[in-house]
């Protein structure tokens, strides 16, 4: 039961042009539920309910999301309190931005040049032939 | 649980996000952000609420979750009526709590529902009002313990085999209401194939009530994903807001559930029924659809009893809600 | 399977205690869940048939119980189905059918307080005894904050919904304080150590908390001490037939059945 991770908050109450707004004098309002699965793990968007208070709510969360035990920590929140970034283009960086990435750094040509330079080899290769283990890989250190 | 983007290899979730801020440009003209949408959707991208989408797609997942909504709201109360009368502890804790899952995926659909832009009660009047309709297997009376077995079993299972085809349903809530759905339905066909076998290896008396109820809910069952249909006509196949046509799901099912029936010597009311090896699917009698239309348009046996005990009940504890909603909130 | 070590007098005392308990949450789990599929709200319809579940899982572990002490082959199910309804010793305030949303409130309200009452009254004098109610505790604590919320919201709305509720509770206040009627042979299970206190000081504290929370919400309910036992668990309803021939009509349709 994830989120896909993208979209944290996924709705946003879109009315239909011509739907009645609001009805018989009140409403129940959406509260957004988010559970930890278990211990350590991060919350996550569980999905959401109706309720006229927030003590309500917190009752309708723990069944509606844990009556299984499922959960082990809830947050519930007033989805009308939520702020959302409606403008998906601010997410989506037009130039270049591979230096804040591991993936950015590409050096593979660079390191054997250096090697060759210096008449060394991969260290890699050598450890193993003396049966030892590999030393843990850098992010992207081989490219 | 799957990240419901890796499912879909055909374009990189990446080049998917893209089409659908696309999608969202207000500069360009309609045509435009229509195709986007479509690349984004064909290509296996999910569609949330915020999103932009084209007023055809919104209608068509509404129409189909809200049918699914209703239906786990009426598959209530056929089951419900049995809740009191379970024959032991553990059999009155599992059917307690199987009602209560149905009416917790009631409450799930209808969220996901309601933030297309149709409140609650809306749909509610629709429904009583005979504009919306619920599966055709809701309209039948239980008459024996059996068919709490026979319901939980078969009924389920062969709802749960559509629901599974839509853990990955183009519309982002409804997948992810999908996953925990099929989770929760999977215990329920335990719960139901375990009061089925008790009754087969029973009395007399449980064996022919068991196969008197598999025999009265066959026809219904081989009804319940609907005619075979075009692949190539279906919209909600188009945009991946369902991936599968009913005569697969109808094949799937037979794969999987005859066998289990037969296991048990129980006998299925086909004499056509048969697997063909060569065609690689099952063979069966016709379903009867001119019965399916008659039920689903609420001509079925309970049908109406059971829209007017919903109306009845909802008119009962109106005080209820009008005494505890909240004070409309101006800015919310 | 325990082992019961008591004179014969408090045994049977404890068997009394146990039944009386089990039948209690046994017809109040019936009755509330009724309610699935049809509550006010589809979010309060799932935690009230929660709560149904939850009282009758107290009552099956209390049955079980009640089985080791008795100890003649019956199971648990025996227990709670195969007897007849004037067989039953719940107390009086769950002879009262379903009724509308304001009355299972009220009656969830004066059951889950005296209930709360009582099982603080209950010591480790039975250890199997003791440790259930240690569990019992932890999931009662629940239903009482329901009952609270929703109590405080009727009363609060004033309108119909407070009428409602309060013709509810007065409906219901000469029978609610069945639920903590002296035991019979309380006395061995106080010497055993199976009660702590005796019910009547139970019900003096349950009547003051009850006072504590309805007054300020302008009710003012008459609770007497109740009757003792034989008067309050006995005489059921014509309500209480009627649950009784549904939630024994499959086990009688084909009896020595398995199901």
């Amino acid at each position: 039961m994830t989120d896909d991770g993208n979209r944290m908050i996924d709705e946003g109450a879109p009315v239909i042009p011509g739907e009645p707004e609001g009805f018989a004098g009140g409403v129940l309002e959406p509260y957004e539920v988010f559970r930890q699965e278990k211990d350590g793990d991060p919350m996550r968007h569980g999905g959401n309910l109706l309720a006229p208070d927030l003590e309500l709510a917190l009752h309708y969360a723990r069944e509606m999301y844990s009556r299984r035990g499922e959960s082990v920590r809830l947050w519930v929140v007033r989805r009308a309190d939520i702020g959302v970034l409606d403008d998906l283009d601010l997410l989506q960086p037009p130039l270049d931005r591979s230096f804040k990435k591991p993936g950015g750094y590409v050096m593979r040509d660079k390191l054997a040049a250096a090697r060759g330079r210096a008449g060394t080899s991969k260290p890699g290769a050598r450890a193993a032939s003396h049966g030892t283990s590999p030393r843990p890989t850098e992010p992207g250190s081989e490219r | 649980m799957t990240d419901p983007l890796a499912l879909d290899p055909v374009l990189p979730p990446r080049e998917r996000s893209e089409l659908r801020a696309r999608a969202w440009n207000e500069d360009l003209p309609h045509d435009e952000r229509y195709e986007h949408f479509e690349a984004h959707v064909r290509g296996g991208g999910k569609i949330e609420p915020h999103d932009w989408m084209p007023d055809e797609y919104r209608t068509a997942v509404l129409r189909f979750v809200e049918m699914h909504a209703n239906s786990e709201l009426m598959g209530v109360l056929p089951e419900r009526e049995w809740i009191m009368r379970a024959p032991t502890l553990r059999r009155k804790l599992a059917l307690t709590s199987k009602v209560q899952d149905e009416v917790g995926h009631a409450q799930l659909l209808y969220r996901v529902a309601e933030d297309l832009g149709k409140p609650r009660e809306a749909m509610f009047d629709d429904l009583l009002a005979g504009k919306t309709k619920f599966h055709n297997v809701f309209h039948y009376p239980t008459r024996t313990w059996a068919d709490i077995g026979v319901i939980a079993w078969l009924v389920d299972a062969a709802a749960i085999v559509a629901q599974q085809a839509l853990r990955d349903s183009s519309y982002g809530p409804y997948a992810r209401t999908m996953q925990k759905i099929c989770w929760e339905e999977s215990v329920h066909i335990m719960h139901g194939r375990d009061v089925v076998v008790t009754l087969a290896n029973g009395t007399t008396t449980q064996r022919e009530m068991l196969q008197e109820a598999l025999d009265r809910w066959w026809g219904p069952l081989m009804q319940m994903h609907g005619p075979r249909s075009d692949r190539s006509k279906d919209r909600d196949l188009h945009w991946r807001i369902k991936a599968k046509t009913s005569e697969e799901l109808r094949q799937e099912f037979l794969t999987i559930y005859v066998p289990r029936i037969l296991e048990l010597g129980l006998t299925l009311p086909d004499p056509e029924l048969a697997f063909d090896k060569e065609a690689g699917e099952w063979r069966y009698a016709d379903p009867d659809w001119n019965e399916l239309r008659t039920v689903v348009t609420n001509h079925g046996p309970k049908s109406h009893e059971r829209l007017e005990f919903r109306r009845l009940n909802r008119e009962a504890t109106a005080w209820v809600r009008a005494a505890i909603l909240a004070e409309p909130r101006a800015a919310a | 399977m325990t082992v019961v070590r008591f004179a014969p007098s408090t045994s049977t005392a404890l068997a009394e205690l146990l039944l009386s308990m089990a039948d209690d949450e046994f017809v109040i789990g019936f009755s509330d869940s009724e309610w699935t599929g049809i509550a006010p709200i589809l979010e309060e319809d799932v935690a009230m048939s929660s709560i149904a579940q939850d009282e009758l899982g107290h009552a099956k572990a209390l049955y079980e119980l009640l089985a080791s002490v008795h100890n003649d082959g019956r199971d648990a199910d025996a227990l709670a189905y195969d007897r007849e309804p004037e067989a039953y010793r719940h107390a009086r305030l769950l002879d009262h059918r379903r009724g509308d949303w304001a009355l299972a409130i009220a009656r969830r309200f004066l059951y889950d307080t005296a209930d709360a009452a009582r099982l603080a009254s209950i010591g480790d004098g039975w250890p199997p005894l003791g440790e259930l109610i240690a569990k019992i505790r932890r999931e009662e604590r629940y239903h009482v904050m329901h009952a609270l919320a929703w109590a405080d919201r009727l009363a609060r709305a004033g309108g119909e919904a407070r009428e409602r509720f309060v013709a509810a509770l007065e409906a219901l206040a000469p029978d609610a304080p069945t639920v903590l009627a002296t035991p019979e042979g309380e006395a061995a299970l106080l010497e055993a150590g199976i009660l702590t206190r005796p019910m009547s000081a139970a019900f003096e504290g349950w009547r003051t908390e009850v006072a504590g929370i309805l007054v300020p919400l302008g009710i003012t309910l008459r609770l007497e001490a109740p009757a003792d036992a034989a008067a309050a668990r006995t005489g059921h309803s014509d309500d209480f037939r009627w649950l009784w021939g549904e939630f024994t009509s499959v086990r009688r349709s084909d009896p020595g059945a398995t199901w």
